[in-house]
């Protein structure tokens, strides 16, 4: 069987909402060969052709989750790997990840998380509620170049301007690269520089790009 | 002709004097009367007055009563957030793990000063215009209130892993969605307004879809009124044609940017149709481009009976120019339909 009918089987599990058989088959395959072969030649592909269609609007929100919850679990049995580890196999560096302050909408920043970690980010997620100092503290403590903050609502999506205030208070706009998101963000495309924000993506799986392009701007 | 006959011709088919429309304006009343927006979702009287300053700017055929369904979720104990010039938005879901579903409320339909906020309001309206306008009330779907209870990821995550709680909590949703629309209708209410982002494949799987499916048709099937089904703020044309199977559905909203004349082709010929101005984005229209968009709407509509104008989408932004919303109501009004 050659990778991209395995990529077929795997989205076809997950299709059908079987994510316990996704994951079981990954894991035969990587015993078979190795964890990085399913990674690289498998599991990443499908994702990167799955976010494609997702951007498309070919495919549903829960698609989206199951094919994150898989990937979720499969990356797990991954990391216990003594042969591979994922961060330090291929980062492009690291991101500080959060909801904001007063967000307790979980799912665009996992979808996030685990679409930014598959293409090769350090992801450090804080989790729901986080105020603006803890990005900062987080982002110089871990030499990080991008902040990534999630609101889901207008009503928390103001907050992240807290998040640009601490920066500039610190001197660190311009260093370290502030991207936002959420579904708010889609509705009103003219809240991203409202909240102080740098560029936003469309979607999840449009993340990594984003990362890609805001740190090309530091560097240029 | 007044507003309510015109918009009841739209059923038959009968011939209306012009084109019958409604705008999603529930918001902007607390603009034009110039009141904080926690009391105007608080205060059923303070509705009542936005609405008649809606109807005194604008005179829609339809007026809509409370679209603000996370105070339905707040009746049950999610935490809410108020912002200045925004309907209010759900903090913290009150289920954060899936034992709680047995924990919920049963609701005091008689006592629950929300449910009081939301009947009182329609009444007030009804009692004022009872004869002479539709009222249109929004309520959340038995399939789409978990999110505002739980959250997204957990209620995604429910029905994909644990089937037995979806059934728990449905049966639920089910039971206070026929008790509460039922008291809704019976408080004046002439339609339901009911988005379905859950039986929408945008959101969810087609596996997904027709495990909900039949909870829905179940709530529906108790109502004593006819429900418009609205499009939340997704395109529902790959569904449209099993929402319009629905009982009791008399109306189906499309979202702006999809086609009236593929909605036809699919529902047939009699399903009242309404949309496609696109409500959340009213504000960022020139009076010039929001004739235009109107004239289209009612150019491709022009000889259809069955048809509504409305905003889709969600609720027009608390900020939008009167003269703006004015241009697009003159531009109804000064439209020749049948000539």
């Amino acid at each position: 069987m050659d990778a991209e009918e395995k990529q077929d089987m795997i989205a076809n599990f997950i299709n059908e909402g079987e994510k316990d058989d996704a994951v079981r088959l990954l894991l035969e395959w990587s015993y078979q060969t190795s964890f990085k072969d399913v990674i690289f030649n498998v599991l990443e592909p499908m994702l990167t052709k799955w976010g494609k269609l997702w951007m498309q609007g070919k495919l549903s929100l829960a698609h989206g989750y199951l094919s994150g919850k898989v990937a979720e679990e499969f990356y797990l049995h991954a990391s216990k790997d003594p042969e591979f580890t994922i961060t330090s196999a291929k980062s492009k560096g690291t991101i500080i990840l959060g909801n904001v302050e007063d967000d307790f909408h979980p799912l665009g920043r996992r979808l996030v998380s685990i679409y930014s970690q598959a293409s090769g980010w350090n992801v450090i997620d804080l989790g729901n509620d986080v105020p603006a100092e803890l990005f900062i503290e987080k982002a110089i403590e871990n030499d990080a170049s991008i902040i990534a903050v999630s609101a889901m609502m207008f009503t928390t999506a103001k907050n992240i301007l807290k998040v640009r205030q601490e920066l500039e208070k610190n001197s660190l706009s311009g260093k370290i690269k502030l991207a936002v998101g959420g579904a708010v963000f889609k509705l009103r495309p003219e809240l991203v520089a409202e909240v102080g924000g740098d560029d936003t993506a469309a979607t999840a799986m449009g993340a990594s790009d984003l990362f890609d392009r805001l740190l090309k701007s530091i560097h240029s | 002709m007044n507003s309510l006959e015109r918009v009841l011709a739209t059923i038959p088919g009968n011939d209306t004097d012009y084109q019958p429309f409604m705008m999603v304006n529930s918001l902007i009343g607390a603009r034009l009367i110039n009141c904080d927006t926690f009391e105007y979702y608080h205060n059923p009287n303070l509705y009542f007055e936005g609405q008649k300053a809606v109807v005194e700017a604008f005179d829609p055929d339809l007026i809509i009563t409370p679209f603000a369904f996370p105070l339905e979720a707040a009746a049950f104990g999610s935490e809410l957030i108020y912002l200045p010039n925004y309907a209010p938005n759900v903090r913290k879901p009150i289920i954060t793990e899936l034992s709680q579903i047995d924990r919920l409320p049963e609701l005091d339909y008689d006592n629950s000063p929300i449910i009081h906020y939301f009947l009182k309001s329609t009444n007030l309206i009804y009692e004022t215009y009872k004869g002479q306008k539709a009222l249109v009330s929004p309520i959340a779907s038995p399939c789409d209130l978990p999110v505002l209870l739980m959250g997204t990821e957990m209620w995604i995550d429910t029905l994909l892993f644990h089937p037995k709680e979806v059934e728990r909590i449905m049966k639920k949703m089910v039971k206070h969605f026929v008790r509460f629309g039922n008291e809704l209708l019976a408080n004046g209410a002439t339609i339901l307004g009911i988005p379905n982002d859950f039986l929408n494949l945008k959101m969810v799987t087609k596996k997904m879809f027709d495990s909900l499916y039949p909870y829905v048709a179940d709530a529906f099937s108790q109502i004593k009124g006819p429900i418009a089904v609205h499009n939340g703020g997704y395109k529902v044309m790959s569904v449209i044609g099993d929402l319009a199977k629905l009982p009791n559905v008399a109306a189906l909203f499309i979202e702006n940017t999809e086609s009236f004349d593929e909605a036809r082709r699919i529902v047939g010929d009699k399903m009242v149709l309404m949309g496609n101005f696109n409500g959340p984005n009213f504000n960022n229209y020139s009076p010039e481009r929001a004739k235009e968009i109107t004239l289209k709407i009612l150019n491709n509509r022009k000889n259809d009976k069955h048809f509504i104008f409305s905003t889709s989408n969600a609720d027009i932004p608390f900020n939008t120019p009167v003269e703006t919303i004015k241009v697009v109501v003159d531009t109804i009004r000064g439209f020749k339909k049948y000539s």
